[in-house]
């Protein structure tokens, strides 16, 4: 992006991504149902959501890949239906599955990929060659997933584009590649780039990701920084007595479980202090209170839900 | 011993291999009753059957397609010879096909991996395969028995005729099978069982019209069919020749799958390489590039029989031909095949069909890069749909014009080499006569592509084989003429026989070019679709 641009988006910052009631039906299943996303210049957005909540589906409509059924989706301020290539040229895309050619080396896959998009920095993909270890000489269809993970990986973060929309980008890569993987997301965020990190691994969105959506049946079930979305779940407060644990007066919001002789534990949403204003008349010995992991704010929205239909 | 995993595999093959199934078995019901009730239409007399075996007797051009008569005089002894002659080629493409899908492409894709993993052994799952096609086998048998007992013919002999035509198959799923197991991947494997396949044909087209060469006949599949003499003085003993390379094929590839890694072939893949970079610059480029080895092939195959069709357009004589059986065949759609001109006018249209055959692969082949989701890669990035659809489309025109080009080219060589004289100009002429047809076939295929992705292959292909086997039988059939007309074949100048009809050429390419811009439209308003 050149300099005036940037200067008139700062002035009206325009979204990177934005969807307005985006919807997708397939046949009878509503894969998609009124989506309102704003990703901004050089946000980390976090997607997460279980296989088949619609994650993939987002995606596809946001690269004019699939049509919407309602609402629309838009890249840079250009329609992702109508104006597809015009967008692709500042997008680069992992798919979660690589579908690549399977009689191309991953050399010849990456050049052609290059050629493809236009603008790809050279002597970036062959750090990045070596970072991820590729045997480049390799046809595709000798190359494990894992491997065609980063022929596709590889392929992305070279063009250094403006956006990048990552769907599950780290399925079939070891340890180690993936903490090569967060090392390039982390660059791409301090060259300003915009990283649209649809994923189900939840450690590796807290690690990244400026901001999460959480996705639940098509639906976007809540989104905000970590810390908001921390605020607003619930929290776990263990309290150790002097002596036998007392019986407390029930409290709105807080939930009482025994855990041990004369230890209790709070599930408490929202504010704790009447918690602590009624334990102030008993005898306290240790108090801890921790905060939510992405995890516990994740199966918080999921509690008791299943059998969603793959897509 | 449980049987039910491996009965379980064998169902899952069979459904897999239904729609080619069903295709062929309804291939080989209406050809084999067409025919009969063609031939008893055409030629009711004695006398009109005598001459139209004398012209026959001798004509070794037709004798390429359906193989050595021997008695052309009753409708079983034609059925014999023709239905017989044209329905093996079709039973050993089916062997091939159904063998190499069953077991290589099944390791290609990673499933009998799946399938090993769980409780069914190597033995049970080849032994399954094997069972799904057999099934397969004895529905095309019964397929061609009703056509022909329905056409009129006794039931005995039917039953004689149609084992004899599907003792092929068997022998090629052998092919196929040990094609399998030496090729490390599906193509190669198509690829190696297809040279097979056209060897054994071209061996039947030597000793079929070759004089003094009738023995070669005994080297092919496609001979020993011949030689069960099917209503005119039957060999059944000649059964044991099929039986015996079944097995022998059979229990070849059974073994060399016993003792090989799963996923691997005999044969080394290449799987690392020096990287060439060319032909990347578009995804056409790219497509040029992995199709240029069926190319090679496509234009070798119809090269070569090109080449043979003028060579041997020489023996085609009007000795004792009759003006009227003359006007009898020319119901046949053929002209006056009598003449080394007539003759390749007729045998052309084979060519009409080949390109137009060859248009569909390669919607076909597009169709594959979306199924496998390559599409999607493609697609985002900076690369239209307009673009891309359009690049394939104009890929698949040029090759088509490259094959016809070669068609016409190499028969022109042939026959100044068997000393016909004919014009270069004319027979360049009727190669580029097959492309409009093929060119018409080509923006359907794409239309219908556009439309029903995952159908497309199969609709595109059925249109080609229905409209031309309309023109053939048709008029036979008493069909009345607006309707016979409706196929395009029917509107080609039989080049270089008759003039180029060039009203009908401009027609059918103002609809192939209203088809590929529909064909456009559509694809940029649809989702794409997987497999």
């Amino acid at each position: 992006m050149n300099a005036p641009e940037r200067e008139s988006t700062e002035m009206h910052p325009q979204p990177v991504i934005r969807t307005e009631g985006l919807s997708k039906r397939y046949g009878s299943t509503l894969a998609l149902d009124g989506l309102d996303l704003t990703v901004g210049e050089g946000e980390v957005y976090g997607y997460l959501g279980p296989n088949g909540s619609g994650k993939t589906t987002t995606i596809r409509l946001l690269l004019g890949l699939h049509r919407p059924s309602g609402g629309r989706a838009e890249l840079f301020g250009l329609d992702a239906w109508s104006d597809p290539v015009a967008a692709h040229r500042r997008v680069a895309y992992v798919a979660g599955e690589p579908f690549l050619w399977p009689s191309l080396t991953g050399a010849e896959t990456l050049e052609f990929l290059a050629r493809l998009h236009g603008g790809t920095d050279i002597s970036y993909r062959d750090l990045l060659v070596e970072r991820f270890q590729l045997e480049t000489r390799k046809k595709i269809r000798a190359l494990s997933k894992g491997n065609r993970q980063k022929v596709q990986l590889i392929a992305a973060l070279a063009t250094r584009a403006e956006l990048l929309l990552l769907d599950e980008p780290t399925s079939g890569l070891d340890p180690l590649m993936e903490v090569a993987f967060r090392d390039c997301v982390k660059e791409a965020k301090e060259r300003a780039q915009t990283v649209f990190l649809s994923s189900h691994i939840l450690s590796e969105v807290e690690a990244l990701c400026d901001r999460v959506g959480i996705l639940r049946d098509g639906k976007l079930v809540d989104e905000g920084t970590l810390a908001e979305l921390r605020h607003l779940a619930v929290q776990t407060v263990e309290v150790t007595f002097a002596g036998q644990a007392p019986e407390l007066r029930p409290l709105p919001g807080v939930q009482v479980q025994s855990a041990g002789p004369n230890a209790l534990r709070f599930e408490v949403s929202g504010s704790v202090g009447p918690l602590i204003a009624e334990l102030s008349g008993h005898p306290v010995a240790t108090l801890s209170s921790r905060e939510p992991s992405l995890e516990e704010i994740f199966l918080h929205h999921y509690d008791g839900s299943d059998g969603r239909a793959e897509r | 011993m449980d049987l039910r995993p491996a009965s379980a595999l064998a169902r899952r093959a069979f459904r897999d291999a239904r729609v080619r199934t069903v295709s062929y078995a309804l291939l080989f019901v209406a050809l084999s009753y067409a025919q009969l009730v063609a031939y008893r239409d055409a030629y009711p007399t004695l006398s009109s059957r005598l001459a139209f075996a004398r012209s026959f007797a001798d004509n070794k051009a037709v004798r390429l397609f359906y193989g050595e008569p021997h008695d052309l005089l009753s409708v079983s002894g034609y059925a014999a010879w023709r239905i017989g002659g044209t329905l093996a080629i079709f039973a050993a493409i089916f062997g091939l096909l159904a063998a190499v899908r069953a077991l290589r492409t099944e390791e290609d894709t990673g499933r009998m991996e799946l399938v090993l993993a769980g409780v069914v052994g190597r033995r049970a799952a080849y032994l399954s395969a094997m069972a799904a096609i057999a099934a397969g086998i004895l529905i095309l048998y019964f397929a061609e028995l009703v056509g022909l007992i329905a056409g009129g013919l006794p039931v005995g002999g039917s039953a004689y005729l149609a084992l004899a035509t599907v003792s092929v198959v068997p022998v090629f799923v052998g092919v196929g099978a040990v094609a399998s197991q030496l090729s490390p991947t599906r193509r190669m494997a198509l690829e190696l069982g297809g040279a097979v396949a056209g060897l054994m044909f071209l061996l039947r087209v030597i000793a079929d019209t070759a004089s003094g060469l009738g023995w070669v006949r005994w080297a092919t599949p496609l001979g020993w069919a011949e030689e069960l003499r099917p209503f005119t003085g039957a060999r059944p003993l000649v059964l044991v020749l099929p039986a015996a390379a079944t097995v022998l094929l059979l229990v070849l590839a059974a073994r060399i799958a016993a003792g090989r890694d799963i996923g691997t072939g005999v044969l080394p893949a290449r799987d690392s390489a020096e990287p060439r970079l060319g032909m990347l610059s578009s995804p056409t480029a790219q497509a040029l590039r992995s199709e240029r080895g069926s190319l090679v092939v496509w234009l070798s195959g119809v090269g070569a029989f090109a080449y043979i069709l003028g060579v041997i357009a020489k023996s085609s004589s009007s000795a004792g031909i009759s003006k009227n059986l003359n006007r009898e065949l020319g119901k046949l759609g053929s002209g006056s095949i009598v003449t080394p001109t007539g003759y390749l006018g007729f045998t052309f249209i084979f060519f009409v069909l080949a390109v137009s055959l060859f248009a569909c692969a390669q919607i076909g082949a597009a169709r594959h890069e979306e199924a496998d989701q390559q599409l999607e890669t493609l697609l985002a990035l900076p690369v239209s749909r307009r673009g891309w659809l359009g690049g394939r489309l104009l890929l698949a025109a040029c090759a088509a014009a490259a094959i016809s080009l070669v068609a016409g080219l190499l028969t022109w060589v042939g026959a100044e080499s068997g000393g016909v004289a004919i014009s270069l100009g004319k027979l360049v002429e009727a190669g580029a006569n097959c492309l409009p047809v093929a060119l018409l076939f080509l923006g359907l295929a794409a239309l219908a592509y556009a439309t029903a992705p995952r159908a497309s292959a199969g609709i595109a292909y059925a249109l080609v084989t229905v409209a031309f086997l309309w023109n053939l039988l048709g008029s036979l059939l008493g069909a009345p003429k607006w309707l016979v007309e409706v196929t395009p074949f029917a509107h080609v100048g039989l080049v270089p026989a008759q003039p180029f009809r060039a009203g009908a050429a401009l027609i059918m390419l103002g609809i192939a070019a209203a088809s590929a811009l529909a064909a456009t439209w559509v694809f940029e308003r649809r989702d794409l679709t997987g497999s």
